[in-house]
């Protein structure tokens, strides 16, 4: 369980426009490790899509990676994206409605997929499609059926089906669940969370929802304006949270139990700053009730391989 | 003025080349047609001052027997062609204004008419609408013409080709209007201002062409601009056909035609010019026409 | 599903019954066909017997159905000008403009499509971007420019191909055709492009923006993370869902290059029901007119509703009756 499969080191993604350049994602370095869950938090606009974009190496122009590296089993990859793309890296989409191509059958999509990238016959492909659905609770004799003909929550799951279909080690899940009904939600993600246990398949799962992370994921790392806020176990990091921003995030979000009825939630003053109107020092100073001076010149890097806050010097 | 000079259309126009270049243009070619009697050197439909003798006279060279040069050659019956043109795109651009100006009257008020009163006559209009839509506006428009010639008596049919030819275009292209206007009138129709007008007792007509045409203008305006060019291009295929503009008051479209039939003979600046000043018309209209609409709209794609 | 068919048949057959109303008023009240018929000098009696004879007395309705009687047995009157059934001058100059049509259409929708998604494919490049500006200048160049200039610069300077008529055709009893001939096909050529031309032009812009419109989609951004080769995301994903519009289109295009053809026939003088027509409007015989509107009115309203089958066929979401198509 312990062994690294996927390595970020300093990864920077940059948008030229023309007012200048943005980056995205900036200075990023994490490690997934093999049948590991990773939850990546932030709100929108923090980067966290990109960094999967990244991985998977589709971002779209103007965006490209601009800094640093990705490893993935020990090979490095920003370079060629494509040599594990769809065989060893998969990815799960936001929105199920537009993620199957409307023209073409479910069972058509599958096998094309399992051809592309394992070598099996078209009977072989076509069995492996079957039991594919069959995995997601999906009667396989739907297999030609469009996608129309699927339920949002339906549809999902013959995302994911596609995203499996391949046997790849890692799964880059982009807010599966956010368009769904919120009584599907729990379904798709324990199905996900199920299929992937079962196959020692590691997960990046990234949503705003922390709700979803912490139900799901073994690690946590929370993003801000593009930069790694602060990462560490679930538990730790939700009981225990160390980042003045997290500490907000946590106190933020909505629990339902008797005591919090009729509580206002707590809000973090301010909004998130425009990437191309970044603060020096530390990106969440401006928002920070505990900054100090040096918060607003020099950058924090990770400290006590947790949290990027000065605050935490002292600690280590 | 200042208001205009300060504006961000303004500030866009600026910025533009080709909205500047295909302005000037269009505007150069409209002054030049209507100040055509002060520049041209010659009146070309005045058969007393032709002289046969100066018939395929090339451009910029002396003609052999008269010695006159002329800047752009003479035709088969040496007529100035510059002069020739000049007249010619009269003729188009008259067409095509007046053709426009009806087809906007019309298709404004049955598009606020639709849009407002709503109900059969909505569905009437908008049914005409859509099965017109259906046929390309040319063949409507020959359509037109070849009915109007049929209800009129063979000695007015000369005489009357302008007037027809303006029938014919503005009618096959009100369409496009009616449907723009239509549906700014609908979403229009919910706002206060109408309530309150409403309100307070005005009719209809007067709800319809005081407060709610002025709002629906902006978009009218770009058509317009866009049609031109199509009715320019319409009543030069019409009169290139034969079927448009008469030989007495040939458009830039008839004198193309005329200049085909001297191709093979190798005078081919009586079909380049009357050829290239139709294409800059068209291409500058049109170029300006697409500028505005991205510019004013850029929804309306 | 079959309900959407029959009222789309329902459509066709109300607009088909107005083409065919305005074809009997232009027929039966613009000029007169008495005077057309037996001149002006004829004796009343004469007239009283061709009004009789022709049913000119009687009511509007009954004339009207008697008219769509005889158009659908294919009789359409006399021409006033040569005096012949205006039904043999169709059949006779219809190979010719179907033939015409036909080279138009396949030059459009290949030339087209393949430069549609070369240029929203390569959308950046040098190449893509000089066919998009030159073809802008293509769609304000009205199509009989478009056929002299060709014939200046390959009848008149080059001497390449015929500037007019057909060339040698094959007569085949039913259809006289220009395919079986070199002189017939390389007559074909410059008609063929100047026809298409435009719908060429208008049919790449629209595959070029339904293909972009398509890569921008969700499925093609999963079918690119699902490691499908770029040749696969293009034509097995992206062509498919680009065509169901631009056959649309293409198709509702069809009847316009048979309306366009009168402009290209009288460009090459080809001899076909377009210059038939053009010529009806020039001498203003109205049988004729009547009867080229009512034959291109019903192509329009076939065209159209063929296309609409069509889509249905493609798009297997209107097949299952579950989106329902704006406007008619």
């Amino acid at each position: 369980m312990t062994e690294t499969l996927l390595e970020l080191k300093g990864l920077e993604v940059t948008f030229t426009t023309r007012r200048g350049t943005l980056k995205a994602v900036d200075d990023l370095s994490l490690t997934v490790k093999r049948g590991e869950i990773l939850g990546i938090v932030g709100e929108s606009g923090a980067g966290k899509s990109m960094t999967g974009a990244a991985i998977i190496g589709l971002i779209d122009p103007p965006g490209r990676v601009s800094n640093g590296e990705i490893w993935f089993e020990q090979q490095r990859v920003d370079k060629n994206p494509e040599s594990m793309r769809g065989r060893q890296v998969s990815m799960v989409f936001q929105d199920p409605l537009t993620s199957l191509n409307p023209l073409r059958t479910v069972g058509d999509q599958l096998v094309e997929t399992i051809l592309a990238h394992m070598d099996v016959t078209k009977a072989e492909a076509l069995q492996r499609a079957r039991d594919g659905l069959t995995e997601v609770g999906i009667d396989p004799d739907r297999i030609n059926a469009y996608p129309h003909a699927f339920s949002g929550g339906m549809r999902q799951r013959v995302v994911i089906a596609l995203a499996l279909a391949t046997e790849p080690q890692l799964v880059i899940a982009d807010e599966p669940t956010t368009a769904l009904d919120v009584s599907v939600q729990a379904q798709v993600l324990d199905l996900l969370k199920k299929l992937c246990r079962e196959r020692g398949t590691s997960v990046i799962l990234i949503t705003h929802d922390m709700g979803v992370i912490a139900q799901t994921s073994d690690r946590i790392a929370v993003m801000y304006a593009g930069r790694l806020a602060e990462i560490g176990e679930t538990r730790e990091v939700l009981t225990n949270p160390q980042h003045p921003y997290t500490q907000g995030l946590m106190a933020s979000t909505p629990s339902v139990d008797a005591k919090s009825f009729g509580q206002e939630l707590f809000q973090i003053p301010g909004a998130m700053p425009k990437l191309d109107a970044l603060p020096s020092g530390c990106a969440f100073n401006p928002r920070c009730s505990q900054a100090h001076a040096r918060c607003q010149t020099d950058r924090p890097p990770i400290l006590a391989d947790r949290a990027a806050c000065w605050l935490m010097e002292n600690a280590s | 003025m200042r208001r205009f000079l300060n504006s961000d259309f303004f500030y866009a126009f600026t910025r533009s080349p080709l909205a500047i270049v295909s302005l000037l243009v269009v505007v150069l070619m409209v002054l030049s047609a209507i100040l055509a009697n002060f520049i041209a050197p010659t009146n070309p439909f005045d058969a007393a001052s032709l002289n046969l003798m100066n018939g395929f006279t090339a451009p910029m060279e002396p003609n052999m027997f008269t010695g006159e040069t002329f800047l752009l050659g003479t035709d088969d019956q040496g007529r100035d062609l510059f002069s020739a043109i000049l007249f010619g795109l009269r003729v188009s651009l008259f067409v095509g204004v007046m053709a426009v100006g009806l087809a906007m009257v019309l298709g404004v008020l049955l598009g606020l008419i639709a849009g407002y009163l709503g109900g059969w006559l909505d569905t009437l209009i908008m049914r005409l609408a859509d099965i017109q839509m259906t046929f390309p506006s040319i063949l409507i428009a020959m359509l037109i013409f070849g009915v109007a010639r049929g209800l009129l008596p063979a000695e007015l049919r000369e005489e009357m080709a302008i007037t027809v030819l303006i029938l014919s275009i503005g009618l096959s292209e009100w369409v496009t209007f009616a449907r723009t206007v239509r549906g700014s009138t609908m979403v229009e129709k919910e706002k206060e201002y109408v309530s309150a007008a409403r309100l307070i007792g005005l009719n209809p007509w007067q709800i319809m062409l005081r407060h709610i045409l002025p709002n629906v203008l902006g978009p009218v305006l770009v058509i317009a601009t866009i049609t031109l060019a199509l009715a320019i291009i319409a009543e030069a295929t019409l009169s290139f056909l034969g079927v448009g503009a008469p030989r007495t008051e040939p458009s830039l479209g008839t004198l193309i035609r005329v200049g085909q039939d001297f191709l093979f003979s190798g005078e081919w600046w009586i079909l380049l010019f009357p050829a290239l000043t139709l294409l800059a018309l068209a291409l500058s209209v049109n170029l300006f026409g697409d500028w505005l609409r991205d510019t004013l709209n850029p929804r309306l794609r | 599903m079959l309900l959407i068919i029959l009222r789309r048949l329902g459509q066709s057959f109300l607009v088909l019954f107005l083409v065919a109303f305005v074809s009997f008023m232009i027929f039966r009240y613009v000029g007169n066909p008495v005077d057309n018929l037996l001149g002006q000098e004829a004796t009343n009696d004469r007239r009283d017997a061709l009004i009789e004879a022709l049913g000119l007395n009687d009511p509007l309705h009954v004339q009207y159905l008697s008219f769509v009687g005889r158009a659908l047995q294919f009789d359409f009157g006399i021409s006033y000008r040569t005096a012949q059934p205006v039904a043999d001058m169709i059949i006779q100059r219809l190979p010719a403009t179907l033939e015409l049509a036909l080279v138009s259409a396949i030059f459009a929708m290949f030339v087209g499509v393949v430069a549609g998604v070369y240029t929203a494919i390569n959308r950046r490049g040098f190449i893509a971007n000089s066919i998009l500006s030159s073809s802008l200048i293509g769609v304000s160049l009205p199509t009989f420019l478009i056929g002299v200039l060709l014939i200046w610069v390959f009848s008149v300077e080059l001497k390449w191909l015929p500037s007019f008529g057909r060339g040698d055709v094959v007569d085949l009893g039913f259809w006289t055709t220009g395919f079986l001939t070199v002189s017939g096909l390389k007559s074909l050529i410059l008609p063929g492009i100047t026809l298409g031309l435009y719908q060429m032009t208008l049919i790449m812009r629209l595959t070029r923006a339904e293909m972009l419109e398509v890569l921008r989609q969700d499925y093609i951004k999963f079918a690119r993370a699902r490691g499908l080769q770029d040749r696969t995301v293009y034509f097995g994903h992206a062509l498919k869902n680009t065509l169901v519009p631009v056959i649309t289109i293409a198709g509702l295009q069809l009847g316009s290059i048979v309306a366009f053809a009168i402009i290209t026939e009288t460009v090459f003088q080809w001899p076909g029901v377009g210059l038939m027509f053009i010529n009806a409007v020039y001498f203003v015989d109205i049988p004729v007119m009547s009867a080229y509107l009512l034959l291109v009115g019903t192509l329009f309203v076939l065209i159209n509703l063929i296309v609409d089958l069509l889509y249905l066929v493609i798009d297997p979401r209107l097949r299952d009756g579950q989106l329902k198509r704006t406007g008619g």
